[in-house]
This record gives structure tokens, sequence and C-alpha cells, in this order.
């Protein structure tokens, strides 16, 4: 195989790679400091593909519609995780995984339903949007430029999430609380509100994912099961509720399953799954993760 | 203790409730009573959409029947399940149409695995079942029942007629790569294609398979794979809103340019692609308006519309004529009884949408067309459609009958 070829497929994996930790990294810092697995995670980013479709489709804006149907359909996403916190998971805090799982889960079903009723079966699609509509040439070898649009939003998130996390008094905040959350509820912090906001921003991220993947691929029933998949696989991986460990974990399983396309089509899935569990049995918390307590 | 007595009264209430409709439902149905049709569908994943189109066509069918007064003077009912494309589910819905719902025939469903999972079911209910969009070959030959009937090209009829196709259209391609859904359907078109190719260009070479999961939503290593093999051609079975991803992720390669292309671009494909239908690229399709514009087909056109408000794809087409052909099969055989009606549909002749076919006694396999083109604008259409479109009867391309003998040698059907 000649370097170019090789460099690539390389370029798939990190652009697969970027797409996966565009919406893992939603499910893990919800998990991080809530402590709740978000099955619905995946169902939000479905409704955001979806309701950008939509808006994209009123707006009738060719050429700069898409992006802002990306960033309202993202904020009507955090509006509806609002109304998913407040209404549901608030409840479920202190109830444990059983109840968790079956609500978040429960969620899915209805998010799906209210797709199919509201947009049918049918898979829908954006054209791609200026300037982002042609391939750049990297050694000679075609390469769309949209992948690098998801990568570099990919970067973005990393960094924003970083300053966020690390730089902020939020930050301060969000990691105290991941640590001790009724320490910091007795320094007098609001903890519901907090919780309340790390969800809608978590649903923000879902909504925003969703949004770029529909110029990328179809927008179809059964992408909401089909990412969070991979992305319970990069969260178990990297380390869960860690973001260096998203960051980590999305890019192992993109070269993965891209050089597993290369080389074994037949099994590039199940490597994946190998990784996973070869993690699991070193590090049972992830690469990144921290052992629970 | 009081609780358990409490339970045990209830459930013997219960059972006395019960006992009266098992009774009902076991008489025996009348020469008057509505013909009871059971449609079996998948609305869920890449088969909702399908599946509901599907379901149209067999509703329009019953409803225009059922105005003219019905097959052998009796209504047709119509009971619509969903499997939600799980084979248990399937499965289990099958066995309660068959049981509670006394239905007299099946049509459906969409995906060949599903199939396979409800065939073994009214196998041994005795139940017959139009197949009419999941289209394993496994349904008519490896596994062969009676009890089937297929009015949708196979999976090896539907391979063989796209391989020589792109043949004819580039006698030159050598190597090869394919590209295909990961399951039943997509192993069975490629195997099609694979023993195909082996007999139109001798020194052939397959460089590279690929078999994204169905649903797959990135194919951007997929496509870099492939492009790193340098093939004369690719073959795919990639179809709905898989083949719309993997179009628009792979055209900002170049691939449509560099590489020739054939994969199931159909009407949905279409709409759903829009400006980006890459235009001179092959396609093979079951037979849909613009595939086969015959009057009748038109005809159709406008009804669906009037329902709908929509074209029709060819699913719908197949399911409306898997209607036609239970009640000609029906009114041959003069009675519903399953037994005379498998009977009778064996040989029998359809003027279908699609043009003629004939059920095949063998296996029960319709001579039904399949067609290929190239895709390009239609100023009639708001979406791209086929010129140059080749319709390939069924008989030319389907298995032969010594062939589905062999084939039964090996999996042990004896007929």
């Amino acid at each position: 195989m000649s370097f170019d070829v090789l460099f690539n497929q390389f370029l798939s994996g990190i652009a697969r790679g970027a797409l996966l930790f565009l919406v893992a990294s939603g499910l893990s810092l919800t998990f991080g400091v809530l402590r709740v697995l978000n099955f619905a995670h995946g169902s939000l980013y479905m409704l955001g593909a979806f309701l950008s479709y939509s808006i994209w489709k009123w707006l009738l804006i060719p050429v700069y519609g898409f992006y802002v149907a990306t960033l309202l359909s993202a904020l009507a996403i955090a509006g509806i995780g609002l109304l998913i916190e407040y209404t549901i998971l608030r409840r479920l805090y202190a109830r444990g995984w059983p109840e968790q799982l079956l609500a978040t889960y429960a969620l899915i079903l209805i998010i799906t339903d209210i797709v199919k009723w509201f947009w049918g079966g049918e898979f829908l699609s954006i054209p791609r949007p200026e300037p982002f509509t042609k391939a750049v040439f990297l050694f000679d070898f075609p390469f769309p430029s949209y992948n690098f649009f998801i990568i570099i939003l990919g970067l973005v998130l990393v960094f924003f999430l970083w300053w966020l996390v690390y730089k902020t008094r939020l930050g301060d905040i969000i990691r105290a609380a991941a640590h001790d959350r009724d320490m910091v509820s007795a320094l007098g912090i609001p903890i519901p509100w907090l919780f309340t906001s790390i969800f809608v921003l978590g649903a923000f991220i879902a909504g925003l994912s969703g949004a770029v993947t529909a110029p990328y691929g179809a927008v179809a029933l059964g992408m909401d099961i089909e990412i969070i998949i991979e992305c319970f696989a990069v969260v178990v991986i990297g380390g869960m509720g860690s973001l260096p460990g998203t960051l980590l974990g999305s890019f192992i399983v993109g070269q993965v399953y891209s050089f597993g396309i290369m080389y074994k089509p037949e099994l590039a899935l199940a490597f994946i799954f190998m990784v996973m569990a070869i993690v699991l049995i070193i590090r049972p918390w992830g690469i990144f993760g921290r052992p629970e307590r | 203790m009081k609780k358990l007595a409490g339970f045990t009264v209830f459930l013997c209430i219960l059972t006395m409730l019960l006992v009266p409709v098992t009774v009902l439902a076991g008489t025996k149905a009348s020469a008057k009573d509505p013909i009871r049709l059971g449609a079996i569908w998948d609305y869920a994943g890449p088969c909702y959409m399908l599946s509901e189109s599907a379901v149209q066509g067999i509703k329009i069918a019953v409803d225009e029947i059922n105005a003219k007064g019905g097959v052998i003077g009796r209504k047709l009912d119509l009971i619509v399940r969903d499997t939600e494309m799980k084979v248990d589910v399937g499965a289990r819905e099958t066995k309660d149409l068959i049981l509670r719902e006394k239905v007299n025939f099946l049509v459906g469903p969409c995906s060949s695995g599903v199939a396979l999972a409800v065939q073994v079911v009214h196998a041994e209910s005795k139940v017959l079942r139009v197949t009419c969009m999941a289209n394993t070959e496994g349904q008519v030959v490896d596994k062969f029942t009676p009890y089937v009937t297929q009015v949708v090209p196979n999976t090896y009829m539907e391979g063989v007629a796209a391989t020589r196709f792109m043949n004819k259209k580039y006698p030159a391609a050598k190597k090869f790569c394919t590209v295909a859904p990961d399951y039943e359907y997509g192993r069975r078109e490629e195997a099609a294609f694979a023993e195909e190719i082996k007999k139109l260009v001798p020194d052939s070479e397959i460089l590279y398979q690929a078999w994204p999961k169905p649903g797959e939503k990135d194919y951007t290593s997929f496509i870099t794979a492939i492009m790193a093999q340098k093939p004369d051609a690719v073959h795919s079975s990639l179809f709905g809103g898989d083949l719309v991803a993997f179009t628009k992720q792979a055209a900002p390669y170049g691939f449509f340019e560099k590489i020739p292309f054939i994969a199931l671009y159909d009407l949905p494909v279409f709409v759903a692609l829009g400006a980006d239908a890459p235009e001179g690229v092959m396609a093979f399709g079951r037979g849909c308006f613009f595939m086969d514009p015959n009057p009748k087909m038109m005809e159709f056109v406008d009804k669906y519309r009037k329902a709908r408000g929509a074209y029709p794809d060819s699913w719908a087409v197949q399911a409306y004529d898997s209607v036609y052909l239970i009640k000609a099969a029906v009114e041959k055989a003069k009675s519903s009884d399953t037994e005379k009606v498998i009977k009778a549909m064996e040989g029998i002749s359809l003027d279908s949408l699609r043009g003629k076919f004939t059920i095949r006694p063998l296996d029960h396999m319709g001579s039904v067309p399949c067609y290929q083109g190239i895709i390009a604008k239609d100023p009639k259409y708001p979406f791209k459609t086929w010129k140059d479109i080749v319709r390939v009867p069924g008989d030319q391309v389907w298995r032969s009958e010594e062939g589905v003998r062999e084939v039964w040698k090996k999996t042990g059907v004896t007929r």
C-alpha cells in the first residue's frame, strides 16, 4: 500500500472519529456530571437531523440556509432537553440505574414514534452547503471538504468543552459536582440548576451533531440506535465522563473501523468491539476514566 | 393465601370469558364470508417507507376489487401487521394473523431476513404468502415451500441481470469491487454477481468486497478503500437511504466520474437526492412508472397520486400486482382453499402493471421483469429518472429448472 492511500484511509477515519466525538461528547458530559446514562442521546441527535431538514426546507435560503437551520435546530433540541430534564430526568437522579435506563429507553421509543408520525418513514437529505460542496486535494487524492468541516467542528467543540470544564468557574463547579455532589450542594450551589444546564448543553450538542450530519448522509429512522451503540463503544474505551477519554475513544474507534474496512471488511465492526472488550478487561473504567466509588 | 385465592378466581373468570371466543373463532368460514388478506410489513428503519408504499399499493388494489364486487362474489378484508423489522416479532405477528385473524393469504414483508423467519411459520400452518419485496432467492430455492409465490425478481435474477447490463456497457472491465449491505439480500446479490461475471468474463477478478451494515451513515472509509483498489467497475446492491448516503459521500471524491458504478437507484432515492443524483451512472430497479411507462402502469400512477399525492414507486407496483395475482388464482380455483389456490397459481399468467408474467410451477417464481438504465434528467418530472432503459423478462435470467434442482439436492428439498 502506498503512502497516499494509507493517508487517505487515515483521514477517512479521522472524519468518522470527529463525527463520533460530536455525539459522544454530549453523552459523556451528561454522564460525567449527572451520573445518568442517557440512552436517548442518539434520539435527540436524530431529532436534530430531522428538524434541521424541515427548518432548512422552510427557510428557502439556498446557500447559507443550512447554517441557520443547524443553529435553530440545535437550540430547539436544547429546549426539548430542558423539557425532558425538568419533567423526567430530575425525578430519577436519586433512583438506581434500572429506572434511569428504563426511562431513557422509553424516551427512545417515544421520540422514534414522534419522528415517524411527523416525518413519516422517508429518508431525507440536504445538499452540502457552500463552501463545502467540492473536494480538496491532498497528495493528488481528493478529500471531501465537508469532512474537513466536520473535523474542524469537532476540534472547536473539543476546545470549547475543554475551556468550559477547565478554565471557567462553572467548569470548577462541574468538576466538583462530578466528584462529590453533596459537598458542592453543601457549599450553597444549586445542584438542580447546574444539572439542568448541563443536560441542556448535552442536548444542544446532540442537536448540533444531528444537524451537521444531515448533509453528510441521509436523514432516516434508525440513525439514533445506530450512533448510540458506537458512542457507547467510544465512551467505554475512553472512559465514561472524561473529555480527553472521549476524544481518544473517538479517534481509536474511527481508525480501527477505517483500517478494518480496508483490510478485513467483514470484521470491521467486530474489531471495534474487540478493542472495547480488551479495554474492559485491562481497565474496566476506560483509558481515562476513574473507577466508580 | 387470600391473595392467591383471589387470583385463582380471576383466572377462572378469564378462562370462562375466553372459551366462547375460541369456540366461535373455530367455526368454519362460509362461502359468503370475506376473503381475509394479511399484510405483514416492516415499519422500521430502512423498510419503513417501502412498507408504507407497499401497503398503499395493496389498499388501492383491494378497494378496486371490492368496488367491482370482490373475488368470486366475496369481499376482500385487509389486516395490516407490523414486524418492526425484527424476525421474532415477524414470526409472532404472522402466527397471530393466521390463528386469530384467520387470514387466507399473506402479502409481505420488506426485509429478506424477516421473510425467511415468517416463512417457517406460515409454511407450517399451510397458509400461502405472496412475497413482493423481500427478494432473497432463499424463499423459493434453498428453502422452497409450496406456500410461497414470488413476484419480485429474486436476488439471483436481479444480480444476473444487473451484471449483464454492466458487462454490456463496459465490456473491457475485468477488475471489480463490490459494496453491499451486510445481510441476506446484499450477500446473495453479490454472490449472483460473482457467479455471473465469471461466466461473462472468465479472467475477471473481484479485488475487494465492502460489507457496510444496513443503515450505515458514513461510507467514507469504504469509498477510499474501494478507490485505493483502482477497480474497472463497482457492482453494488445498496438501496434506499444507504444508497443516498453513499452517493453523497462518494461524489466529492469524483467517484462517479472515475469508476463505472451500478446500484438500485429507484424513485425514492432520486426524490431524496434531487440534483445530487449522478447522471450517467448505471441503475437497476424492479419496475416503477419511468422504467415501464405502459398505459396500465400510468393509469395506476394516476390512481396512486389521487390517493397519496405522490408518485408510486416500484414497491407499490409489486404489492398491487400481488393482490391481483391472488385474485386471479382464487378465480381460477373457484375457491379460497389454500391447496386449490396453489394448484391454480402454478403456471398462471397475469397481465400485470409490469406486463405479462407467469408463475413457474416448479419453484413458484414469477417471470417478472428486471429493469436497468442510465440515470438522466427528465423534463417531465421534478426528479431524475432513467434513459436507455432495458427490460429483461424474468425467464431470461432466472435459475434454470435444472439449476434449481441442483440447489435443492444440496439443501434437501424434494419435489
